[in-house]
């Protein structure tokens, strides 16, 4: 099979998920709804780096980062950092991570998202009055009940597109 | 790397060209997660009905005839105010050019108000602009890319604008509270005159706002006997959550580039203050103290 197979899916729902990440809902909706936003690219890049992960390159990830960092106004280097952590420990553990029920996957997705969150929180609080709050739990809660049908959907056009 | 990255950023303006380089790249993901809204703005143009658009047509004449006479007065007081500031021998104020951008993006983190602008460096956008809607200040530009711009409302945490009190010109500075409908009057002592009700403009102190523009309406004035400062909140009257279209202004620069030249000490300190020397959101806050 041609190795090249399937890059552009892996990319293409890469900037999906970026896409999803900066779509805001309608002014007239309660603004609590905002903070209900799963952590999209967590989510995409856990499934494919678990998957295949011969084919999500840390470099690759961290220079995505900056994109992102610019896409959501956070400072440079940040979600590369969050993003090519996420890569090296699914890459590292990807075997047993598979073996893993999707009950089990949520609790790490759990633990990755919040510890992304609270690093986050942490480099935007160097440089600006931004506080703590129940956010970062909240984010990783959504983003784990979110994984069962993101899990589902990207396997299937996985399967469907033959990505290797 | 990521570690000296951002340190790099936090300090430094090195990385603002790498920002706005690959900003240019990344402006259209916010056109397409801009699309509905735009996309039902267009259909609801299309589909209006007859009665709506002569409606529509009717209130705007009446606002327009309005705001005609308004500006007729306007100009009669610029020529007096003229008049009198060359009697007391200081400088006519320079009228501001304003350029009309859309809202395209919104930064998608709750904590923080930014929103994404259609305009940029191409249309002669520069960071530290002051940005209106048709209420009132509405924020300021902290980061410029090729096509968009990002700018920083005024109800952000990490903002702050100078302002006075449009009715006796107490000075203060107006912080974001990070609620999109207030902000709070910093450091007011508790015998400042300042009650409900009061219209906040900005000061124009600082030199990144222009003076004179509403910032809000004073909304409450709580006095705490245990504090030595009074708790002042505002109401902000720009649209913050509404509002798609707002102005940029650009100010006019008095000369200040050859600052070696200058041998005008008071003016040279001057020039120091309003010099925008630091990075983006940090900015807001050098601006204002």
């Amino acid at each position: 099979m041609n190795p090249a197979n399937g890059g552009w899916l892996i990319a293409l729902t890469l900037v999906a998920a970026m896409l999803l990440g900066v779509v805001h809902l309608p002014e007239t909706w309660p603004g609590w709804l905002g903070w209900l936003r799963p952590n999209w690219l967590i989510l995409v890049l856990f499934f494919w780096v678990i998957e295949v992960p011969h084919r999500v390159g840390l470099i690759a990830m961290w220079i995505t980062g900056l994109f992102v960092d610019v896409l959501y106004a956070d400072p440079v280097g940040l979600n590369g950092l969050i993003l090519a952590s996420v890569s090296y420990l699914g890459w590292r553990f990807f075997e047993r991570l598979r073996m893993y029920s999707v009950l089990q996957q949520c609790g790490i997705l759990f633990l990755l998202v919040l510890g992304a969150e609270v690093l986050s929180v942490m480099v935007l609080g160097l440089g600006s009055e931004r506080p703590w709050s129940w956010h970062v739990l909240v984010s990783a809660l959504v983003t784990m009940l979110v994984w069962p049908l993101m899990f589902l959907l990207l396997l299937r056009l996985r399967t469907g597109l033959r990505v290797e | 790397m990521s570690a000296l990255l951002i340190t790099l950023e936090s300090s430094t303006r090195l990385l603002d060209p790498l920002r706005s380089f690959i900003g240019s790249l990344v402006s259209p993901i916010y056109v397409v997660a801009e699309s509905p809204y735009l996309l039902t703005n267009a259909v609801g143009d299309v589909l209006a009905t007859r009665e709506q658009l002569q409606q529509k047509n009717r209130d705007l004449e009446r606002r327009v005839l309005e705001l005609s006479q308004i500006s007729q007065q306007y100009v009669a007081l610029k020529a007096e105010n003229d008049r009198l500031r060359e009697l007391l021998g200081s400088q006519g104020r320079l009228p501001y050019e304003v350029l009309i951008a859309e809202l395209v993006g919104v930064i998608p983190d709750p904590t923080t108000f930014q929103i994404i602008i259609d305009k940029g460096a191409d249309a002669g956008l520069s960071v530290g602009q002051a940005v209106l809607d048709a209420e009132g200040l509405f924020g300021q530009v902290v980061e410029v890319n090729r096509f968009t711009s990002r700018v920083l409302l005024l109800t952000d945490r990490d903002h702050a604008v100078p302002v006075r009190i449009n009715r006796n010109g107490v000075r203060s500075i107006a912080g974001g509270t990070g609620d999109m409908g207030s902000l709070v009057l910093e450091n007011v002592a508790i015998s400042a005159d300042i009650v409900e009700g009061d219209r906040v403009e900005t000061s124009g102190l600082g030199g990144r706002f222009p003076p004179g523009y509403p910032v809000g309406i004073v909304a409450s004035v709580v006095v705490e006997p245990t504090s030595a400062f009074a708790e002042v909140l505002v109401r902000p009257s720009a649209l913050l959550d509404r509002s798609r279209h707002v102005l940029v202004i650009f100010t006019p620069q008095p000369q200040i580039e050859s600052n070696d030249a200058n041998t005008d000490g008071v003016v040279d300190l001057d020039q120091g203050e309003a010099a925008p020397a630091t990075n983006g959101v940090e900015n807001a806050q050098a601006g204002a103290t």
